[in-house]
């Protein structure tokens, strides 16, 4: 790739990272660009994967080597498309039932396994070592089946909290705020680095070899912000807030 | 013409010592049986493995009890009766013995007498096709000097249709099958109790609020498509809160991320409309759909919920990292929020974002809860039943772990652990 492309790329990688980031501070024109290119984009290359990843090697493919059966699984898919012709909509029903029946024989038996099964014997098979165990361990196995009983029980819709059962029910939520609380940190962790990621970029872009594309565009942006907040037409809402 | 012949051979030769060499050959089998230096190994069967879909062999001998610590067998595999073997395994004379077999006591009768061993035939030759022949044979070296030697046996691969390892899956299913149907007429007859659940109380609130300023509600479905149980249920409630729109006609709007779930929602929100008795009010933009990408999706829902500034917003179904993203504009703008996820790692950004928040089960339940049907309710009250299997079996399951392996009851232990196997 010449010098040039890898100019461009970085002023563009720059620019569009720093207009969506710009909606933090309030909707432009900048993010609304950013947004539809960022729209029309994804929405581009998910058609791009249907055809190439979809239609040609799993329609298109067997059936010009003579795989004929394909065209049953492909005729119900075209069955929903239907839906935009009202006459003819009561057709997109049949490749809709398939598709819920389908997901339902697929998920029940793989929900049953998964939600009970797994639940059950990942809940008790630690104590089975008991024999082998160390105190803290068999505590530790112990308080998990605990808080496996008293999440569920706060989970459990028959009966009113009340009472006893309002207390187990408490406890319960308690165990969930403690795993949410682990769960918050880790995600914050993940979205940070992600975070640094596009720091990253920005620094790449912001050095003399791409001619400051960084700093460059990061003052255009705050430039245009100032003038508009003296010299742009105030909208409904914001002269609603002056008053 | 001989020249060619010739030469068409000598390619064919290098091609075949090729495919040999690179399925990393053992000394050829010997056609005529070991010689009398090697003892033989007796009782050697292969057959097709149980209950699967045929793609794996079970290989089945006498334990030898002359085999010391250092005796290591070695499995061999081959699509041909002689020649081109592979090595499938190797393991000590004390691994894989019946016991070991990864089945419950229902579908495996292991002994301690034999070894079993399963082997993954695509793992060697790729796609399995059915009913195909393959041929094994072991050996048993002590300190690598070969000790003894079986005679190759063929199996033919063969798919199952009944899976007798899932029996317990099956039972399960059937149980809840019974009291699904219990549960129906029971409702139907007397009525089931459903406890409060508080987040759902305030979804008349946040509508009445939006029609009091005359600003839309958004209510989004998630981002799975239409056979994930969130996005099922998400489209459950979607239809009261819809119902309740049209009654205080205010108006609704859902972006979508899948096409499939815009073309059900279409058909429940126009049914609620109806039910309300305002098929009038009733606009074929309440749903539209945006974008299947997924951060371009909340860039674009971001952006409406900023320039719209909705007084409410639900949150109901399956979403991932979007979540924050969407949940943190609606609370910027004033918005009441209501979210019901069963996505455990967003359901923290959900509480810090939105004023109400439904956690996992409670999400299945609203559509229920809402409603009032008695088939909803039913699948309410069967759900109640799967937690009460799960608490008493987890309580009385530990007790007789525990117990049975303080004491060394083996069988016990491995009862109930089989009782329990998932797949």
């Amino acid at each position: 790739m010449s010098e040039t492309w890898m100019i461009a790329g970085a002023w563009l990688s720059a620019g569009l990272t720093i207009a969506i980031f710009s909606f933090l501070y309030k909707d432009n024109p900048f993010f609304k660009i950013a947004e539809h290119l960022y729209l029309g984009a994804g929405m581009g290359w998910l058609f791009q994967v249907s055809v190439f990843s979809v239609w040609g090697p799993k329609i298109w493919t067997p059936v010009s080597h003579g795989d004929w059966l394909v065209i049953i699984p492909s005729l119900m898919g075209i069955s929903l498309l239907t839906q935009f012709i009202p006459k003819l909509s009561w057709i997109s029903r049949y490749g809709f039932t398939f598709i819920m029946g389908y997901g339902s024989g697929l998920a029940i038996p793989a929900t049953l396994s998964t939600d009970f099964m797994s639940q059950i014997l990942g809940t008790v098979q630690p104590l089975s070592l008991m024999a082998s165990m160390s105190p803290f361990a068999i505590f530790n196995a112990l308080l998990v089946a605990f808080g496996v009983i008293c999440v569920l029980f706060y989970f459990f819709f028959s009966v009113e909290h009340k009472g006893h059962f309002q207390k187990v029910s408490n406890i319960g939520i308690y165990f969930l705020m403690v795993y949410f609380g682990a769960a918050f940190g880790n995600t914050v962790m993940a979205r940070f680095s992600l975070l640094y990621g596009r720091f990253d970029s920005l620094y790449a872009s912001s050095s003399a070899r791409n001619f400051y594309a960084t700093q460059i565009i990061l003052a255009g942006m705050v430039i245009y912000f100032v003038l508009h907040s003296f010299f742009g037409k105030k909208g409904p809402a914001e002269g609603e807030a002056a008053h | 013409m001989i020249k060619n012949k010739a030469i068409c051979t000598l390619v064919l030769s290098i091609f075949t010592a090729g495919a040999v060499f690179a399925a990393k050959p053992v000394p050829a089998a010997k056609k005529t049986p070991p010689p009398a230096s090697v003892a033989a190994i007796s009782g050697f069967t292969a057959a097709d493995m149980p209950y699967d879909v045929g793609g794996a062999a079970l290989l089945r001998w006498p334990v030898n009890p002359a085999d010391t610590p250092d005796t290591v067998y070695t499995v061999y595999t081959s699509t041909l009766a002689s020649g081109g073997w592979v090595k499938a395994d190797e393991f000590a004379a004390s691994a894989n013995i019946g016991k070991d077999v990864d089945m419950p006591f229902w579908a495996w009768d292991g002994s301690a007498g034999e070894h079993a061993l399963k082997v993954e035939l695509n793992s060697f030759f790729g796609e399995v096709p059915p009913e195909a022949s393959y041929h094994f044979r072991i050996s048993s070296s002590e300190k690598g000097k070969l000790a003894a030697e079986s005679l190759p046996v063929e199996m033919t691969t063969k798919g199952n249709w009944f899976r007798l390892d899932r029996l317990n899956n099956l039972v399960l299913l059937v149980v809840i099958i019974i009291v699904f149907f219990w549960a129906v007429s029971h409702a139907k007859r007397k009525g089931l109790f459903i406890r409060r659940i508080a987040g759902l109380d305030a979804i008349e609130e946040a509508i009445g609020r939006a029609t009091e300023m005359g600003k839309p509600i958004f209510y989004l479905t998630g981002t799975q498509p239409m056979s994930t149980i969130s996005t099922i249920a998400s489209t459950l409630i979607l239809g009261e809160v819809a119902k309740k729109v049209a009654q205080y006609d205010s108006y609704i709007k859902i972006p979508h991320y899948d096409p499939i779930v815009m073309t059900v929602c279409k058909e429940v929100v126009k049914q609620s409309y109806m039910e309300a008795g305002r098929p009038d009010s009733y606009r074929e933009d309440h749903n539209f759909f945006v974008s299947q990408d997924q951060f371009s999706y909340a860039a674009s829902v971001d952006g409406m919920l900023e320039r719209e500034k909705p007084a409410a917003v639900f949150f109901m179904g399956y979403f991932s990292a979007e979540a924050l993203l969407l949940a943190e504009v609606g609370a910027t703008n004033g918005a009441i929020q209501i979210a019901g996820t069963d996505a455990e790692g967003q359901l923290p950004f959900f509480f810090t974002a939105c004023d109400y928040t439904l956690i996992g089960e409670e999400l299945y339940a609203a559509g229920a809860y809402l409603s009032g049907e008695p088939m909803l309710k039913s699948a309410l009250k069967v759900q109640d039943f799967g937690k009460l299997v799960v608490m008493l079996s987890v309580f009385f399951g530990i007790i007789a772990v525990a117990i049975g392996a303080k004491m060394h009851w083996d069988s016990l232990v491995h009862v109930i652990l089989n009782m329990f196997k998932a797949y």
